[in-house]
């Protein structure tokens, strides 16, 4: 570049030409158009009319669901978790028969169960006896709950002992045991037709808790002379219309 | 503020010396950026293909939805759109400002330092080590040199702001100088106060949603509206249509965009009036999006022609179409009666990629097609390539976005039925969740013509000619030997281009 306290004594540059060189090089930059920004519309009433509309809708949004506004003790809002009413139309499920609505229950119960005695409920004939077509299983309810409350031990009602049986009473409901038991007397091929109730299984919980030899697994011998009998307690009959989900009777 | 000294060609001859000190760092940035956006679509589409089909390559444990969709997402902010951002506001502030780039090199070594640390970030993520706070994924190492390397790009701007030619103040500058502002603001305080500061970690929760609004509201926003205020008016040699409308855009978005964010925690036991303040703040931004995109809209409309020929102002548009849409969904997405239903559904990434791809990136591509060919000195070579970028990315940022928007919304009408089993949203969500991975098909293959085009040009295999790269209809003719340029004019720049220009006083 020239020395820019002497130009008139530079003259080995043409000004001009040395920048022709340079546009050459740079025609996008030398074809641009001035940046201008003198614009003087007014905003128009259209586009104030437009941004009413956020103002609206964020008014609503700060001062409708915000109030009180800067309150750092407010940190729920009323009614903002929502829960089923319980005389909503969603807790209601169809009415079923007792006998289905129990063994529903009780399949899902028996999962605990399916581990020994098979998801088909026929055991292995060597270590866990079969629940399809077994005496006990079928026979007097209160046998069979005291078998699943606490365990068996010794033969069972093939005459065959097969290994001991553990207690499954701990932690169950009186639901969760009428719904498996009544699954158990109702699937597998097993046709009792009746209903373990909630009721009867409560007695049951209490029969087994009042054992000589309570939490000691029950023997076949026990089992025949002091529990072959039905349970007391109000009694579900198999075709009465029940709630699914509660179990309780609903009217025809 | 025209000096004697501001001929014509005195002008031209300073807009390309400082295009020339820029070319550096500005096409690292595009061209890095182009390379992060290609792997942020890669990711996208695994991402996304998991939401639908989860045995899609579940065989790599650094390939699991959690790991993928953070690193999709890492990629497309830290390693796309921030350094889009950079070079475009790098390049505007000094052109703008008319001062040459006297640290490019430093500027350009802060742009390792940024994309080594997203590396190891976006490897970290992938290795399983990510924080799980969206946008803020990357493992506490991060955050450190990332806002040093920010510092180190952004400082020279603010530097060339302050040593400009006394007199007005161009609106892109007020936006380029609040970016750069808000940005280390936002990026540091939110960082310090989850990783440096133990608190309460629901409110870590929050100031992390506050900060994944912050920088789409306060970083990009007003990045991508300074390019389009700079863009709209320079391509078609328009005033801005209005002044008070420009002032009415810039100061409501000022006020407006920090109290945003926090919506996202609506519910949670944080003080009830955050989310609600957030979500009103949200609602608000429709204010500035109406105004910036109703202001540059009537600019472009008074010379249709420019904008049928011009690449960049075809991409700037639809970007500035994409804040008003923008503007919109804030308002639907964020009212009381939606808000419960979105919150936790799939319309907040397609708020996120409105945003920073309906909105940003075509605002960035639209830079790009204006930028490159002022700092390589050449034209681009085939306006075919820029039509099929174009329109496959309009389609495919389309679908992706009324599918995430409209598909959040209907699973978060599903999310609530909240009797019904939460099976049901999700079953409600996937034909949408389907159609993204097809979207994002549509925006690989339309940004494989933009990745070659712009490799090209990188390589200094563009056009060597006077005459711009145009996509009008009747161009066509002239342009069927796309790489040769119209009428065999090879070369041919020099001080005639300048005189044609109609307007003789270039900024």
């Amino acid at each position: 570049m020239h020395d820019p306290t002497k130009p008139d004594l530079e003259e080995s540059v043409n000004v001009t030409e040395a920048h022709e060189r340079v546009l050459r090089g740079a025609a996008a930059a030398s074809r641009e158009n001035r940046l201008t920004e003198n614009g003087a519309e007014p905003v128009s009433m259209w586009v104030m009319a437009l941004c009413f509309i956020p103002v609206m809708f964020a008014g609503w949004t700060a001062f409708g669901y915000g109030t009180p506004l800067f309150s750092y003790k407010d940190t729920v809002r009323e009614g903002y978790v929502q829960v089923i009413p319980p005389d909503d139309d969603g807790a209601k499920a169809e009415p079923m028969t007792a006998v289905l609505a129990y063994s529903k229950k009780g399949a899902k119960i028996y999962s605990k169960c399916s581990g020994c005695h098979g998801p088909d409920g026929k055991g292995d004939g060597n270590a866990y006896p079969s629940l399809a077509g077994s005496a006990f299983a079928q026979g007097e309810n209160e046998r069979f709950a005291m078998i699943v409350l606490n365990g068996l031990t010794g033969p069972t009602s093939y005459g065959k002992t097969f290994g001991v049986m553990p207690a499954q009473g701990a932690g169950m409901s009186p639901e969760d045991l009428a719904c498996v038991m009544t699954y158990v007397r109702n699937n597998f091929g097993n046709k009792v037709g009746d209903v373990v109730s909630k009721a009867q299984a409560a007695e049951a919980i209490k029969i087994s808790a009042g054992r000589a030899k309570a939490g000691a697994a029950v023997t076949g011998d026990e089992l025949n002379a002091d529990h072959k009998k039905t349970l007391s307690g109000a009694a579900v009959k198999a075709d009465d219309m029940v709630d699914p989900i509660t179990l309780e009777a609903v009217a025809k | 503020m025209s000096t004697p000294s501001q001929t014509p060609v005195n002008d031209a001859l300073r807009r390309a010396e400082i295009d020339l000190s820029l070319r550096h760092p500005v096409m690292f940035f595009f061209t890095s950026g182009a390379a992060w956006l290609a792997v942020a679509i890669l990711l996208g589409i695994i991402a996304s293909a998991k939401t639908h089909s989860p045995d899609f390559l579940s065989s790599c444990s650094f390939l699991t939805y959690g790991r993928v969709q953070s690193a999709h997402i890492s990629a497309l902010v830290y390693g796309w759109g921030c350094q889009a951002a950079f070079g475009a506001l790098i390049w505007l502030m000094a052109r703008l400002s008319r001062q040459e780039c006297r640290a490019a090199g430093i500027i350009l070594v802060a742009g390792h330092v940024w994309n080594f640390a997203i590396s190891l970030g976006l490897i970290s993520i992938l290795a399983g080590e990510g924080t799980g706070m969206p946008w803020m994924e990357f493992p506490v190492f991060a955050w450190v040199p990332m806002l040093l390397a920010y510092a180190a790009i952004a400082i020279w701007s603010m530097v060339q702001f302050k040593l400009r030619p006394a007199g007005h103040v161009f609106i892109s500058q007020w936006y380029i100088l609040a970016a750069l502002i808000w940005f280390p603001w936002v990026f540091a305080s939110s960082h310090l106060m989850i990783h440096a500061f133990a608190g309460n970690p629901v409110m870590a929760a929050a100031i992390n949603a506050w900060y994944r609004s912050g920088m789409l509201l306060l970083f990009f926003v007003p990045t991508g509206i300074a390019a389009a205020y700079y863009l709209v008016p320079k391509v078609t040699g328009r005033p801005v249509y209005s002044y008070s409308l420009s002032s009415l855009g810039f100061w409501s978005l000022a006020i407006i965009a920090p109290w945003a964010g926090m919506q996202k925690l609506a519910g949670a036991p944080i003080p009830n009036f955050l989310p609600y303040l957030g979500a009103a703040a949200t609602i608000l931004f429709a204010i500035p999006a109406i105004a910036v995109s109703v202001n540059l809209l009537k600019t472009a409309s008074g010379a249709p022609e420019t904008v049928a020929n011009s690449p960049s102002l075809h991409f700037t548009l639809a970007g500035v179409i994409g804040l008003l849409v923008l503007g919109g969904a804030a308002v639907f997405l964020n009212n009381p009666a939606v808000l419960p239903g979105t919150q936790f559904s799939m319309a907040n990434y397609g708020f996120d990629l409105l945003g920073l791809y309906g909105f940003f990136s075509f605002i960035a591509f639209g830079v790009i097609y204006f930028v490159v060919p002022r700092i390589t000195r050449r034209e681009w070579l085939s306006s075919r390539l820029i039509k099929m970028h174009f329109y496959f990315s309009i389609y495919g940022v389309a679908l992706v976005v009324l599918v995430a928007v409209f598909g959040g919304a209907m699973q978060g009408i599903g999310l609530e039925a909240y009797k019904q089993p939460f099976e049901d949203a999700m079953t409600r969500a996937n034909p949408y969740a389907v159609a993204t991975t097809l979207a994002w098909c549509f925006l690989l293959f339309s940004n494989v013509f933009f990745f070659f085009h712009l490799t090209l040009m990188w390589l200094r295999l563009g056009r060597r000619s006077s005459h711009p790269t145009l996509l009008g209809a009747h161009h066509a003719d002239d342009l069927h030997d796309a790489t040769h340029g119209p009428e065999g004019d090879i070369d041919n720049g020099g001080p005639g281009t300048v005189i044609q220009n109609p307007h003789p006083h270039a900024h």
